[in-house]
C-alpha cells in the first residue's frame, strides 16, 4: 500500500531525511515516533507531499512517484497522491467557516464532486461513528480540541483514502482529552484502515501498530513490531529516547 | 432660515436625490463591484510566482496610489480624446474609479489572503482540492471577513469620491447642487443640504457593514 525508497529531504542546505526506505501493507498500523526534529512530521508530510521530497522514491495505492533534485512535479500527479491519502493534523486545522458535518463535506462535495444531500448523509453517519452527530451543526470554535481532532479524523476518513495519516493527533490536547481521539484512531485500527500515526503515545503505539520506527537525525534508527522497539530493544539510541520519554512522565 | 430658503431647500431635494440615484449610486456600485474583481485578480497577481504578473501588479498599484484621483479622472476624460480615445463621462468615471478601488483593495486582499494560517491551504489540499478551489472554498470565505472592515471603508470612501465626477460633467449630486446653486445663489444650502444626503448614504453603508460583520462572525469566538 504504501512504499519508500531511499527517500530525502533538503530544506536549503540542510538535509532532513537522509534516504528513508519503508514499505507498509494494506490494512496494517505503522507508528512514527522518535525526538522532535528527527524528521518524522517531515516524513510524513511527504507522504501526501505536503512536502516535496528532494530524491527518491514513494508509492502509494498503486500510484509511484520518483523525485530528483530540482525536478518539478506534476499537478495531476500530486492530486493523485493526495486524493489516496487523508491526513489528520496536530493543530486539527478544521475550516473554522464550516460546521462540523459541513468541514467532512467539504472534500466530497468539492473534490469528489458529490451531491450535498448525499454528502451530508455520509458526514452524519461518520460523526455517528467518531461519536458527536449531536454537534453536527456546531461551529469548530464551539468544541473542545477532542472533539475538534475527532472532526480532523472524520473528515480525513470520509475520502476513503488508501492511506491514513496522523500528525501528533493527541499532541496538543489536553490530557483528559487524549483518550477519547486514541479510541477512535483505534477503531479505525479495527477496521481495517492502513495508517501511519506519528506520536509520542507509547502506550497506545504498543497497542494499535504493527509497525514501529524510530527515527533520529534523518534516518530510521530502528524498526519492527511494538515488542521489538519499545520492548526488548538493544540500540543504544532506541533506550536513550524511550528512557528520556519515561522520565518526563515521572515528572 | 426664512420661508424662501426652506422652499429653495425642499424644491432642492427631489433633483438631488434623482442625481443619487441616477449617478452617484450607481457609479458608487458599479466602480466597487469592478474594483474589487479588479483588486482580487490584482492580488492573486501579487501572489502568484509568476515574476511578469508580480511585476505588473506592483507597476499597477504604484502608478494608481502615487498619483491623485482627480488627476487620473482628467487624463482619462480630457486627455485620452487626444490620443483618439474619446468617452462619455459617466463611463471615464467609472473607469478611473475602479482603477483606484483595485489598486487600493488589492493590498487590503493581498493582506487578508495571507492572515489565513498556511494549516487552512495545507488542509484543503490535503483534502485533494487544487489551488484554484482551497482558494474559492477555504481561504477567500476566510479573508473576506477579516477584509470586510477595510473594505467597507473603501466604499464609504468611494461613495464620497463620486463627487470628483462633478469635475468631468457628470450630473451626479454635487453637480447638481453646483448647477442649483448657480441658479438660487444659495451655495450654503445646497452644499449642506448635498453633504447631507452624502452623509444618509454612508450611513446606510455602515449600518450595513455592521450587519455583514455580525454575520461573518458567526463562526468565530468573541
Amino acid at each position: 500500500m504504501l512504499e519508500i525508497m531511499n527517500l530525502k529531504k533538503s530544506f536549503g542546505g540542510e538535509q532532513v531525511l537522509k534516504g528513508i526506505n519503508l514499505s507498509l501493507e494494506k490494512g496494517k498500523v505503522l507508528v512514527v515516533i522518535g525526538p522532535s526534529g528527527s524528521g518524522k512530521t517531515t516524513l510524513l508530510r511527504c507522504m501526501n507531499l505536503l512536502e516535496t521530497p528532494t530524491e527518491g522514491s514513494l508509492s502509494v495505492g498503486g500510484l509511484r512517484l520518483d523525485f530528483s533534485p530540482g525536478q518539478k512535479l506534476g499537478r495531476n500527479d500530486v492530486l493523485s497522491i493526495r486524493k489516496r491519502t487523508g491526513m489528520v493534523f496536530q493543530s486539527y486545522n478544521l475550516f473554522p467557516h464550516r460546521t462540523a458535518a459541513e468541514n467532512i463535506m467539504e472534500g466530497l462535495i468539492t473534490v469528489q464532486k458529490i451531491g450535498k444531500e448525499q454528502a451530508r448523509h455520509h458526514a452524519l453517519e461518520l460523526l455517528q461513528k467518531v461519536g458527536l452527530v449531536d454537534k453536527a451543526d456546531a461551529y469548530p470554535f464551539q468544541l473542545s480540541g477532542g472533539q475538534q481532532q475527532r472532526i480532523g479524523i472524520a473528515r480525513a476518513v470520509a475520502m476513503d483514502p488508501d492511506l491514513l495519516l496522523f500528525d501528533e493527533p493527541t499532541s496538543a490536547l489536553d490530557p483528559e482529552l487524549v483518550g477519547e481521539v486514541l479510541k477512535v484512531i483505534k477503531f479505525l485500527a479495527s477496521e481495517g484502515r492502513t495508517m501511519v500515526v506519528v506520536t509520542h503515545e507509547m502506550k497506545f503505539a504498543e497497542e494499535v501498530a504493527d509497525q514501529v520506527i524510530l527515527m533520529d537525525n534523518g534516518v530510521i534508527v530502528e524498526q519492527g513490531t511494538p515488542q521489538q522497539v519499545l520492548r526488548q530493544s538493544t540500540n543504544e539510541r532506541t533506550r536513550s529516547f524511550l528512557s528520556r520519554l519515561n522520565e518526563q512522565r515521572d515528572i | 432660515m426664512s420661508e424662501r430658503h426652506l422652499e429653495i431647500f425642499f424644491d432642492s431635494l427631489l433633483p438631488l436625490l434623482k442625481a443619487g440615484v441616477a449617478f452617484t449610486i450607481p457609479l458608487a456600485i458599479i466602480s466597487f463591484v469592478l474594483g474589487i474583481t479588479l483588486a482580487l485578480f490584482t492580488a492573486l497577481a501579487r501572489l502568484s510566482n509568476l515574476k511578469p504578473l508580480v511585476k505588473l501588479a506592483q507597476f499597477y498599484v504604484w502608478v494608481i496610489r502615487g498619483t491623485p484621483l482627480l488627476v487620473q479622472l482628467f487624463i482619462i476624460f480630457y486627455g485620452l480624446p487626444r490620443v483618439g480615445v474619446t468617452l462619455d463621462a459617466f463611463p471615464s468615471a467609472v473607469i478611473g474609479f475602479t482603477l483606484s478601488v483595485g489598486a487600493y483593495a488589492s493590498e487590503t486582499i493581498r493582506a487578508a489572503i495571507l492572515s489565513i494560517s498556511k494549516g487552512q491551504w495545507e488542509a484543503a489540499y490535503s483534502l485533494g482540492m487544487t489551488r484554484g478551489q482551497a482558494l474559492r472554498r477555504t481561504i477567500l470565505p476566510q479573508a473576506t471577513r477579516v477584509a470586510i472592515p477595510s473594505l467597507s471603508n473603501s466604499f464609504i470612501s468611494l461613495v464620497k469620491d463620486t463627487s470628483l465626477a462633478a469635475t468631468i460633467t457628470v450630473t451626479e449630486v454635487f453637480q447638481t447642487a453646483q448647477q442649483i446653486t448657480a441658479v438660487t445663489y444659495e451655495p450654503m444650502i445646497l452644499y449642506v443640504e448635498a453633504a447631507l444626503i452624502y452623509l444618509i448614504m454612508s450611513s446606510v453603508l455602515s449600518y450595513a457593514q455592521s450587519r455583514l460583520e455580525k454575520y461573518n462572525d458567526r463562526y468565530h469566538a468573541r
